[in-house]
């Protein structure tokens, strides 16, 4: 069994403007110790889908089930979460500095959550142990600098520090949720390396949700691409690059800048409203190779050439796969 | 000055004073040359400078000494009167599509001001040369009349873009203009960007924290650190022939979208932040976290000349440039030796 098993996630939003369907229909597995990257742009429900698993979401209406070493997150209480969540689940997100309290010393940030979720441990330990996360990350002379405020770090101490306390209590599952989109690439390398050395060292398995496809090809074990709140493919990360199936998937990959200096290949047009969602496949209306069927059916998640752990929503033939990929 | 040369940039320093009395060297004696029908890259990392330069470039910042050139014209010492007639050759295209358009006023009327500050075209005039822009970037002119929230953030560049041309500039410097845009709407806006230079002769200043996207759209590149360029190169032998370490250093930290090449290659991990442009290191600022470091880089300031065997085009600020193929991820600093 998995450590974390999604099936069927829905989250709406009542909004003035109508019901939001922010994520329709999301299942997936994450293994222990392995990296699952959830890949999509804006609106895909990448966050959303996180957020709610580990019960963040407010006002809204959801349904499905995840569960992580035998308990439903959905349906688990407030308290239950509460302590699964940072013991069992650290979670590290885009914005340090929203996530770190300003007024208070980093040290006794860390030495706080800590001591929440273990009752017996004594201040001078929790404070030791506090400092030894601190240089786990990298943060160098860190038994000096545990008695700084978060705006005595730069971005990218500060997303160390964010991802020292996530791993205080040795959690089995890491949610980062866009952890390095705020950073300057080198900082992105320091702190990736960071979180690829702990996982090597703890076996924490890993949700990165990011729209970086970079950061996908050098993080990922398996791959998710949402789009419009639902997964348009799922497949090992070699498989998302090389063998690609969904024309959403290659549409992302062909965006990118390329090498050669030619002309780049953009995805005609924008997303469609989570508002009014149109019948059939979400991504018909950007489609170079849309069909009169997918304007009207949702095409479900089925295997590409037979293999299981490589799906696609999408009707054009699964079994020819190398042939349609760019 | 050169025929060739669109802007140039001599020696610009621009200072900011903060509140514990210290000063920000933002830019710290810079000189380049932007040519006509170039694109010209300026990348580096938060704070390096490369937004107060071109705000410099385009007179909206007082440079603190040095002098900005626009057409054989010296224009850093201009009034803002004086001013006036160059802007209406130089614009400049921000990143946040959201921040940079007034919320209250219709498109029409933002993408119109540039006609009514300079008191070009009025009434129904102006009308049809705004939806003749709005057509040329690839929106709906009849969406005259809608407000800048019904628009996505790709369709609310494309408004930046329509403002910055509606005077017909020479010159426009993008200033991230990309980075707030998903990669699949990133792309649109690069290719209109890339359609509107040939059709107009546009040059660009294009500034971005993302290599893969600088590397695409540029001829050559300058690459900053902490208020100085530490090489510039055109755009392929930045990348074929790297000189300066901390070059190499910022290609090696990008991902790539490619799991054989990131699986393969060596990654060059920087030790450290970079130092706080109140206080910047001596000798060469990027000596405190360069691999290569040796006893002179903390001496002296390198110039930014070409080296090795380098043509004039490609000029590094180093004492120990890289050569080519040489392997930087085993080196290490050693701040006693020559």
């Amino acid at each position: 069994m998995a450590l974390l098993e999604v099936r069927d996630l829905r989250v709406s939003f009542d909004t003035p403007d109508g019901t939001v369907r922010a994520v329709r229909g999301l299942s997936f597995d994450v293994e222990a110790g392995q990296t699952l990257a959830v890949v999509g742009e804006s609106g895909s429900g990448k966050s959303v889908a996180t957020q709610t698993i580990t019960g963040l979401t407010r006002g809204a209406q959801v349904s499905g089930t995840a569960f992580f070493d035998g308990t439903d997150l959905i349906s688990a209480d407030q308290s239950t979460l509460r302590r699964l969540r940072g013991a069992q689940i650290g979670m590290i997100f885009q914005d340090p500095l929203s996530s770190l309290h300003p007024h208070y010393r980093i040290g006794w940030q860390i030495v706080e959550m800590i001591r929440a979720h273990d009752t017996v441990i004594s201040k001078q330990a929790a404070r030791q142990r506090a400092a030894e996360l601190l240089t786990l990350v990298g943060i160098p002379r860190a038994s000096e600098r545990i008695d700084d405020y978060p705006h005595q770090f730069s971005g990218g101490m500060r997303q160390r520090v964010m991802i020292a306390m996530a791993m205080a209590l040795d959690p089995a599952l890491l949610i980062a949720d866009e952890p390095t989109t705020a950073l300057d690439v080198t900082v992105q390398a320091q702190v990736l390396n960071v979180m690829r050395r702990l996982q090597e060292q703890f076996g924490t398995a890993i949700i990165l949700i990011t729209h970086d496809l970079g950061v996908v090809a050098e993080m990922a074990d398996e791959v998710v691409v949402m789009y419009a709140g639902a997964v348009m493919e799922r497949a090992p990360r070699r498989d998302i690059f090389y063998r690609n199936h969904h024309p959403y998937t290659q549409g992302l990959l062909a965006s990118l800048p390329a090498r050669s200096g030619d002309r780049l290949t953009p995805i005609a047009g924008s997303p469609p409203s989570l508002i009014s969602l149109p019948a059939g496949c979400p991504f018909a209306g950007r489609c170079p190779h849309v069909f009169d069927k997918c304007r009207t059916e949702v095409p479900p998640l089925t295997d590409v050439g037979g293999d299981p752990r490589h799906q696609s929503a999408c009707w054009l033939p699964h079994t020819v796969s190398e042939a349609i990929a760019s | 000055m050169n025929n060739d040369v669109l802007l140039k940039v001599d020696d610009v320093r621009k200072e900011f004073p903060t509140h514990s009395k210290e000063v920000v060297h933002a830019v710290d004696g810079v000189s380049l040359e932007v040519r006509k029908g170039e694109t010209l890259g300026l990348v580096g990392e938060t704070g390096c400078g490369k937004s107060t330069l071109a705000r410099c470039m385009a007179h909206l910042y007082d440079v603190t000494s040095g002098s900005v050139w626009f057409d054989g014209k010296e224009i850093s010492t201009l009034s803002r009167r004086a001013m006036r007639p160059v802007r209406r050759e130089v614009q400049m295209i921000f990143q946040d599509p959201y921040g940079s358009l007034n919320p209250r006023r219709r498109v029409g009327s933002i993408i119109g001001d540039p006609f009514a500050i300079h008191g070009i075209a009025s009434g129904p005039e102006r009308k049809k040369k705004v939806q003749e822009l709005m057509e040329l970037v690839g929106l709906n002119p009849e969406h005259y009349n809608r407000f800048p929230a019904e628009f996505s953030g790709g369709q609310r560049q494309r408004i930046g873009v329509a403002r910055a041309l509606a005077l017909r500039p020479k010159l426009v410097i993008c200033d991230e203009p990309v980075s707030a845009l998903d990669v699949s709407i990133q792309a649109q806006i690069i290719n209109l960007l890339a359609d509107l230079q040939k059709e107009f002769d546009l040059t660009y200043v294009f500034i971005s924290h993302d290599l893969s996207v600088v590397r695409h759209v540029s001829d050559r590149i300058a690459v900053m650190y902490l208020g100085k360029i530490v090489e510039l190169a055109p755009t392929h032998e930045l990348f074929g022939q790297t000189r300066h370490p901390y070059t190499r250093a910022l290609l090696s930290a990008l991902p790539v979208a490619d799991p054989d090449t990131a699986d393969s290659r060596e990654q060059i991990i920087l030790g450290g932040d970079m130092p706080a442009a109140t206080n910047p290191p001596e000798g060469c600022r990027f000596h405190t976290r360069c691999p290569k470091a040796r006893a002179d880089c903390a001496a002296g300031e390198p110039p930014l000349i070409s080296v090795l065997d380098d043509r004039q085009d490609h000029r590094t600020a180093c004492f120990h440039p890289l050569t080519i193929g040489e392997d930087m991820s085993t080196a290490v600093p050693d701040l006693k030796a020559s």
